[in-house]
């Protein structure tokens, strides 16, 4: 089997768990106790206000139908039964409902704060990919030398220390006592120069963007550069002495040729493994990070959903996290599948 | 068979520095391999054999170093050790850099193949990518006549459709055609000395007598001498034309193989030979050797076999044999660590037999382990 039609076959599994996942959240977001209405419309409402509101997000009809018509919002094709010919009515699009808190559809409000998100992610995992993997390397190399020794504690001190106090003890630093970089806020690389103050042109803008990206992106990045730090070193050094390594150096390759390929290539696969759960999980809003910074991303976004009981927005948020766990999972499998052979081909073989 | 050997090794020594103590995994060995020939290196499990194979080429892994001796390779200096003004062994100026190693003799001179297909090729590459490689490097050419010279050797060695099979994975192969492979990659560039170490002990006895037989065809054809490491008196009696038997870190025996085998020197070769089951022998039971060996961090004293030797006299628990010519005038040269042969001279025949300690009942006397243990010992690897 290709590595198209894995692809394609594991795209094709993503329905029933992506129906699974509007399904629970549904129900789920239905039993929590309190009433989105009641909150809106504060104490002692008149009973006419309730119904009006009510019958405005459609919470006076029966759970069931409620449940029937938003799978059928989400679905992006959705056939409705009609009494005449062809019987049937298709509905396409996706709607994710209008948010009860802010008045505006989800799927806006879920665009406005994807980006921050993407930005803040992407930022962090890029430095911690770009510092870890050389030197889990290194140290896996020079095993049991000071690099490594170096290297090892660095790494301890990065997954046990939690990621707001590293936040707050750079804010302390570098915002309050040496006053080099912002404290709060984010500014986005593409933002128009007119709305942001202190800002005349682009490069402006993608130097405040840079400078206000620099401590979130420690602040979250720096346990996911510990974390896959760890695992490289551990990776590398199980296939450093592999059979296929010590073949390599029997046929005379370069120490340097094997560090870098024999090595490296199958060391890989536990490194996918941890980057593709721990960036999924980051992207559905990295919560602490977002509050620590006053950055108004997707983690806040949830947050700010869930204390409102806003129906659709939790329901937007949570199905958009799904998602996006969904196709990290397929993304790790098919990178997976291309680094090892044997994930797409050997179903048969172990 | 020119007069000078291709590979000369003597007193070749390699230890393991470990926690427990000093392993001398291989303690002194000589030997010599001639152009063409095949020689053998026979033994039990953790008699020194593949850390032997391992030093030729200096690929001994740490906590491992090789101490002592002198290994020469068409003249060239392999491991060469000298005492140095502190009156300590170091090696000399004159001994190959790892560099030298690296490039001169590993993979262009001397090949290896290991004991396990399935681990020793890379399961992320092709197999075709994987020998071009290997051919590239030794052979200074360029990729695509590499890939050419790839398929050709795979079609030698009996892969079918070598053409398509090259971009295929190590996965898609099984035990037996991996092995073919890496038998591919070891001829593909043309060392003179190829060390095999235990490379059929991890196939079915079909498929080893296949590969046997094509080593058998392959090496006739090009002339390549082989190191043959092995477990398997069988195997030594199919393919090699001289053999070195070890035990525990030492060259007990060693002659041309039908020497060896119709007229041994040494009771461990003896009891080797007795322990193989025979086809033209009906026997109730094999006749394994009693007792196993002893660990080589405090081997016994004087003759390393004598707790295990029902021939073992009193002498040879006080003193150790050398490995020395026991051949008679005229004779071809036969070597044997063990006094019973004449060439020794310390009243072996005077000298009052000992009690086995490894008798049956060797659970206490040996290892302290039970003979369950001892029997699957033995038997793995």
């Amino acid at each position: 089997m290709g590595i198209g039609r894995y692809t394609i076959r594991r795209i094709l599994q993503t329905i029933p768990v992506l129906v699974g996942i509007v399904t629970i959240t549904f129900f789920l977001t239905d039993a929590i106790p309190g009433d989105p209405v009641q909150i809106m419309l504060g104490p002692s409402p008149s009973a006419r206000d309730i119904e009006l509101v009510r019958a405005k997000y459609g919470l006076d009809k029966p759970l069931w139908v409620r449940y029937i018509n938003y799978l059928a919002d989400v679905s992006p094709i959705w056939l409705w039964p009609k009494a005449t010919f062809p019987f049937v009515e298709l509905q396409t699009g996706v709607d994710l409902g209008k948010s009860i808190y802010y008045s505006v559809p989800v799927t806006q409000k879920i665009m406005e704060r994807l980006p921050v998100t993407l930005l803040l992610v992407a930022s962090a995992f890029v430095f911690a990919i770009v510092t870890a993997i050389p030197l889990g390397v290194l140290s896996a190399k020079r095993r049991n030398k000071p690099t490594d020794h170096v290297a090892r504690v660095v790494s301890l001190i990065g997954v046990s220390t939690p990621s707001f106090w590293i936040g707050l003890m750079l804010i302390i630093v570098f915002a309050y006592h040496l006053d080099v970089l912002p404290a709060t806020g984010l500014i986005l690389p593409w933002a128009n120069p007119a709305e942001v103050s202190g800002a005349e042109n682009r490069i402006h803008i993608l130097m405040l963007s840079f400078i206000h990206l620099i401590m979130p992106t420690i602040t979250l990045g720096t346990l996911q550069m510990a974390a896959i730090t760890r695992i490289e070193r551990s990776s590398m050094l199980e296939n450093l002495s592999e059979e296929y390594v010590r073949l390599a150096r029997a046929y005379g390759v370069r120490e340097r040729t094997i560090l870098r390929k024999h090595a490296f290539r199958p060391a890989q696969l536990p490194i996918i493994t941890i980057i593709g759960l721990n960036l999924t999980a980051a992207l559905g809003g990295s919560v602490l990070t977002e509050v620590v910074f006053n950055i108004n991303g997707m983690g806040r976004l949830i947050i700010t959903a869930i204390n409102n009981q806003d129906y659709p927005l939790v329901m937007g948020t949570t199905i958009y996290y799904g998602m996006v766990f969904v196709i990290g999972v397929i993304v790790t499998d098919i990178s997976y599948a291309y680094i090892d052979p044997r994930v797409s081909y050997g179903e048969a073989e172990a | 068979m020119s007069s000078e050997p291709l590979l000369q090794v003597r007193n070749l020594t390699t230890q393991f520095f470990t926690e427990e103590g000093t392993v001398r995994a291989v303690d002194g060995i000589s030997f010599d391999v001639y152009e063409g020939e095949i020689a053998g290196i026979v033994g039990e499990s953790g008699a020194g054999k593949s850390v032997a194979a391992q030093s030729i080429v200096r690929l001994v892994e740490e906590p491992g170093e090789i101490v002592d001796g002198e290994v020469y390779f068409k003249g060239e200096p392999i491991v060469e050790f000298e005492e140095d003004d502190d009156g300590d062994l170091a090696p000399t100026d004159a001994m190959l850099t790892n560099e030298e190693m690296r490039r001169n003799i590993r993979g262009r001179e001397i090949a290896i193949i290991f004991q396990d297909p399935m681990e020793s090729l890379n399961p992320v590459y092709t197999v075709g990518g994987q020998l071009r490689e290997f051919i590239e490097i030794n052979r200074e050419v360029g990729t695509s006549e590499a890939k050419a010279i790839a398929v050709d050797m795979l079609r030698e060695v009996g892969i079918p459709d070598p053409e398509s099979r090259y971009d295929e994975y190590p996965h898609q192969f099984s035990g037996g055609m991996r092995q073919r492979v890496l038998i591919a990659m070891a001829l593909a560039c043309e060392p003179s000395l190829i060390i095999a170490d235990e490379p059929t002990t991890a196939l079915d006895v079909t498929v080893e007598a296949q590969i046997l037989e094509l080593v058998d065809e392959l090496q006739e054809k090009y002339g390549t001498s082989f190191i043959w490491v092995t477990h398997d008196m069988g195997v030594v009696a199919e393919i090699c034309d001289r053999v070195n038997v070890m035990y525990l870190g030492e060259v007990v025996e060693q002659a041309e193989v039908d020497d060896l085998f119709h007229d041994s020197h040494h009771p461990y070769t003896e009891a080797l030979l007795a322990s193989l089951p025979r086809p033209d022998q009906t026997v109730e039971e094999l006749n394994p050797i009693e007792g196993v060996m002893p660990e080589a961090i405090n081997p016994p004293s004087g003759c390393r076999f004598h707790p295990r030797c029902p021939e073992a006299r009193e002498v040879c628990a006080r003193i150790h044999p050398d490995n020395r010519d026991v051949s008679e005038a005229g004779e071809r040269t036969h070597r044997a660590a063990c006094f019973r042969n004449d060439a020794f001279d310390v009243g072996y025949d005077e000298s009052p037999p000992l009690e086995m300690t490894a008798g049956s009942g060797f659970s206490a006397g040996l290892t302290g382990e039970t003979d369950a243990e001892a029997e699957s010992g033995g038997e793995a690897e």
